[in-house]
């Protein structure tokens, strides 16, 4: 019994490892003295990571992706979610049609949907820009956060809506109060797939993208050409870190935050 | 905690449009050009150094770059309506925006350096002689072998060669394998009949046998040369360039049926409101400084001749033929197609793709 | 009370959303795909409407078998997805301690590098000269002349199922937290084995969160095309890379547009005869039970 629980952690170290080989990869390039992704290794610079700090349009596309991934997981989540109550607790006509429609997002190969992004937004007029690159994303992001959420309210029990409705609570109130905190840990979950869709995303974003650039788009600029590529894998290399950063200051926050 | 929620969730949606803000486009009356100009390019291309001249005489304009990954990715988001002043594709791709409409007659008399462009170059750019773009860059397309695995390379079947089985890498492009195609069955790349389409596809079919992948970007293609696993492949001479710098042994065929060239060129949008500002820009890119940077810097050829002597690198001179003037003539300039031809040998290399 | 009010207010936000930026461009493409050409634009009227494109991708013989092959590679890879992920997600969901959060989140911050430097660094492992071979090599396990698992549709599969593993984990993931507790230790209580508990009890229970995960891969996967690109090789290109040769090069939006929906109303299809074979609906109503 003890060895069985011991094999899932290890499991998931092995997957963990296995998921951020290639990224150790990049990190071992970063600092690498030479333009080439190739063995052998050169020397070590930390020239990349200046010019990466120093290029300012790289900087700006990175900002660009953060502000439009947090943008569109956060709304991606919340009607999710939305779709996700309806859909699982409520009866209404149509109920198939719209669980089919809210994935087939996923079915649409996204140069078609970018395509036709762009002649819809050429045809109305609108400019486009971020917020549009961040409508896209919306779109194909929802069938990802309703999928999610909805598996963790199939099955709600019941009895504990019932509860708080005899204790005098109002729908709202047992919205915010019973249901959401319930579903939060399946919500962050959604939260975090919406942001990677949206954040790495390159074929709509290539269609829908205004002046600004997001990340990927303006990585694909840069890949190509050897001089320009190393200070791209040197901020790759900085966002791992980053996030990483941030998930653990958020974790100490949080256990900081608990124990008062 | 909830109410923080909720400020958090307005702060952020406030920040996205203020981030966002800002980003409309001024109009203007007719009289007055905007102060601005948009370009659909392909990337590494928007550098202030492709367009010095340019920059140089109109600091304040602010000149914006939207990217297209390939000349059916240009042609699509005008298509659709992207709306870009400027923008720049390869030869094929003319007769298709001149057919839709696109592109506006550019005004060659305000061309302050159109007359330094070879006669041959200016026709590439002219329909029923009227002439819609101005042609800037362009480069060769052939075989590149690795010395070391492959004895001297004089034909293009060396790409169907069974001796280079699994060491065989092909552009990824249906009007290029055809064009290929037609060398080596000795057919007129021009015109093309159905018969000779079919047996152009067998031809690519077959050669899935020896063939270890099709690349679509030269970082991918370069980086098999590097390693080894790529030992004959269609390039161009980008790719044979900085593959002669970094030492890999390489070398570029001069093919008995001929290399293929390419052209690229700028146009201007027919609902352009800035054509004036539009045409001083290709008017740059026709200039010293602009071409230097191109032929030095992205090892791409530049139109204007007068402006080679700038090359000093040996590999350089080696990898555009600088050194050997009659190349031009053995060399099959891509002509340009219909859209039906077009959309026949796409779906030619489709069912390439699906075949077993 | 807990009227249609409530209903159309939940409804009203996402279904507007996706009326407007998805059916409509959707329809758009699906009348497109009735025209003969692309002649005029995209705005053109005046145009015959006609099938040719559904007719010649349907007798043509050439498209539609890769789509069955397609559909086969998003059903190994979703299934050996789900299966894979399903530990990590059963560790996640039952683990105590405080840092679940963390743990989930560092599955997914890979994913928000580069896709593109990802692979390439992944092209690099498992290249010619890469540690992989040079390490199969040393063993004496294969001569370094050709890339082991790159260029191939099973490099298409394998890389596939790691892209997609720790996204999957996640609907897993929240499937399995919805399990009462109490009900595992009533079976234990009542003398069933870990194994046994796990086998009635949490197993049936977080199908939902399963088939969510399974429906999550298997869709998009149908339609893949940068994976076969990247390290397909010569004989791994699958339908979607099709649909992109065609709309895409070939700016036949017409006949992209044609198989697309072909692809659409097929996999909607296996869709629906899965869910009746499988009797999905009462799954979910038992296991609500």
């Amino acid at each position: 019994m003890i060895s069985r629980f011991r094999v899932l952690p290890a499991y998931y170290v092995f997957l963990v490892v296995l998921l951020y080989l290639p990224l150790m990869v990049l990190l071992l390039f970063s600092f690498n003295d030479g333009t080439a992704l190739s063995f052998p290794l050169r020397g070590f610079t930390s020239d990349w990571y200046e010019g990466m700090l120093a290029n300012g349009q790289l900087l700006g596309a990175a900002r660009n992706s953060a502000v439009v991934g947090i943008g569109v997981s956060t709304v991606a989540t919340v009607l999710g979610t939305l779709a996700a109550i309806a859909l699982v607790r409520y009866k209404f006509p149509g109920k198939t049609l719209f669980l089919m429609v809210a994935v087939t997002p996923l079915l649409v190969p996204f140069l078609i949907l970018g395509v036709a992004l762009l002649i819809l937004f050429s045809a109305l007029d609108v400019d486009r820009s971020l917020l549009t690159v961040g409508a896209a994303h919306v779109v194909v992001a929802i069938p990802y956060t309703v999928l999610i959420v909805a598996s963790r309210l199939v099955g709600f029990d019941r009895n504990l809506e019932e509860a708080a409705y005899d204790l005098g609570a109002s729908f709202p109130y047992f919205l915010r109060r019973v249901l959401v905190p319930l579903i939060a840990p399946a919500m962050l979950a959604a939260w975090l797939v919406a942001f990677t869709v949206s954040f790495d995303e390159f074929v709509l974003a290539s269609f829908t993208i205004g002046r600004e650039p997001t990340l990927p788009v303006f990585i694909f600029g840069q890949v190509r050409f050897a001089n320009r590529f190393p200070q791209v894998v040197a901020l790759a290399s900085v966002v791992m870190i980053l996030s990483l950063g941030l998930v653990l200051l958020a974790q100490r926050l949080q256990s900081a935050w608990t124990r008062r | 905690m909830k109410e923080t929620g909720r400020l958090s969730l307005l702060a952020l949606l406030m920040l996205l449009a203020v981030a966002c803000g800002g980003q409309a486009t001024t109009t203007t009356t007719a009289a007055v050009e905007p102060d601005e100009l948009t370009v659909l390019e392909w990337a590494f291309y928007e550098v202030p150094e492709m367009w010095v001249e340019f920059g140089e005489a109109n600091p304040d304009t602010d000149v914006v770059f939207n990217f297209g990954a390939s000349d059916a990715d240009i042609y699509a988001k005008i298509l659709a309506g992207s709306g870009e002043d400027i923008m720049h594709f390869y030869t094929p791709y003319l007769q298709f925006y001149v057919d839709e409409g696109l592109i506006q007659p550019i005004d060659t008399t305000r061309l302050t350096n159109w007359s330094k462009v070879p006669t041959g170059f200016q026709e590439s750019c002219t329909i029923d002689g009227v002439v819609y773009c101005i042609p800037w860059d362009w480069g060769f397309s052939s075989v590149l072998y690795r010395t070391d695995q492959i004895d001297a390379v004089d034909s293009w079947s060396a790409l169907f060669d069974e001796a280079n089985a699994g060491h065989v890498s092909m552009w990824d492009d249906g009007p290029g394998a055809v064009a290929i195609g037609a060398y080596v069955l000795g057919a007129d790349e021009a015109s093309i009949t159905d018969e000779q389409l079919e047996e152009i596809k067998q031809m690519w079919i077959d050669q899935k046998d020896i063939n270890l992948f099709y690349w679509v970007d030269e970082a991918e293609l370069e980086a098999g040369f590097t390693s080894g696993d790529v030992w004959a492949a269609y390039a161009w001479n980008g790719a044979y360039y900085r593959l002669l710098s970094a030492g890999v042994p390489v070398a570029y065929a001069d093919p008995a049926e001929g290399r293929n060239s390419w052209v690229g060129q700028y146009a201007i949008s027919a609902d352009t409101d800035s054509y004036n500002l539009a045409l001083e820009f290709l008017d740059g890119k026709l200039g010293e400084q602009t071409a230097t940077h191109l032929l030095v810097d992205y090892a791409y050829g530049h139109v204007v001749p007068e402006y080679f002597s700038v090359v000093e690198d040996e590999n350089l001179v080696t990898a555009l033929s600088l050194d050997d003037p009659g190349i031009l003539d053995r060399t099959n300039f891509t002509v340009p197609i219909s859209q039906e031809q077009h959309g026949s040998y796409v779906e030619m290399w489709a069912e390439v793709k699906a075949a077993g | 009370m807990k009227g249609s009010g409530v209903r159309w207010a939940l409804l009203l936000p996402p279904g507007l959303v996706l009326l407007v930026l998805f059916v409509v461009p959707v329809l758009m493409m699906v009348v497109t795909s009735f025209r003969p050409d692309l002649r005029g634009g995209p705005f053109a009227w005046g145009w015959e409407p006609t099938i040719e494109h559904y007719q010649s991708v349907i007798q043509g013989g050439d498209f539609l078998p890769l789509l069955w092959t397609s559909a086969r590679v998003a059903l190994l890879v979703s299934f050996l997805a789900c299966a894979l992920a399903y530990p990590v997600a059963y560790y996640l969901a039952f683990r105590l301690g405080r840092s679940t959060a963390l743990l989930l989140t560092l599955l997914i911050i890979p994913f928000w590098t580069s896709y593109l430097l990802r692979m390439i660094a992944w092209k690099i492992i498992l290249g010619s000269n890469g540690a992989l071979n040079s390490f199969l090599s040393f063993l004496g396990l294969t001569d370094t002349s050709a890339p082991v698992l790159l260029y191939s549709r099973s490099a298409v599969v394998v890389t596939l199922i790691y892209v997609w593993l720790p996204f999957v984990a996640l609907p897993i993931y929240a499937g399995l937290l919805r399990i009462d507790r109490s009900l595992l230790e009533a079976a234990a209580d009542l003398g069933a084995s870990r194994f046994q508990a796990f086998r009635k009890v949490t197993l049936p229970l977080s199908l939902p969160g399963v088939i969510a995960a399974f429906v999550m891969v298997f869709i998009p996967t149908v339609g893949e095309y940068v994976a076969p690109i990247l390290v397909g090789g010569t004989r791994g290109a699958l339908y979607g890379n099709i649909i992109e040769i065609l709309f895409g090069d070939g700016i036949n939006w017409p006949l992209g547009s044609a198989l697309a929906m072909l692809m659409l109303v097929g996999v909607f299809a296996l869709i629906v005869i899965a869910a009746r074979v499988l009797r999905v609906g009462r799954l979910i109503e038992a296991v609500e039970r």
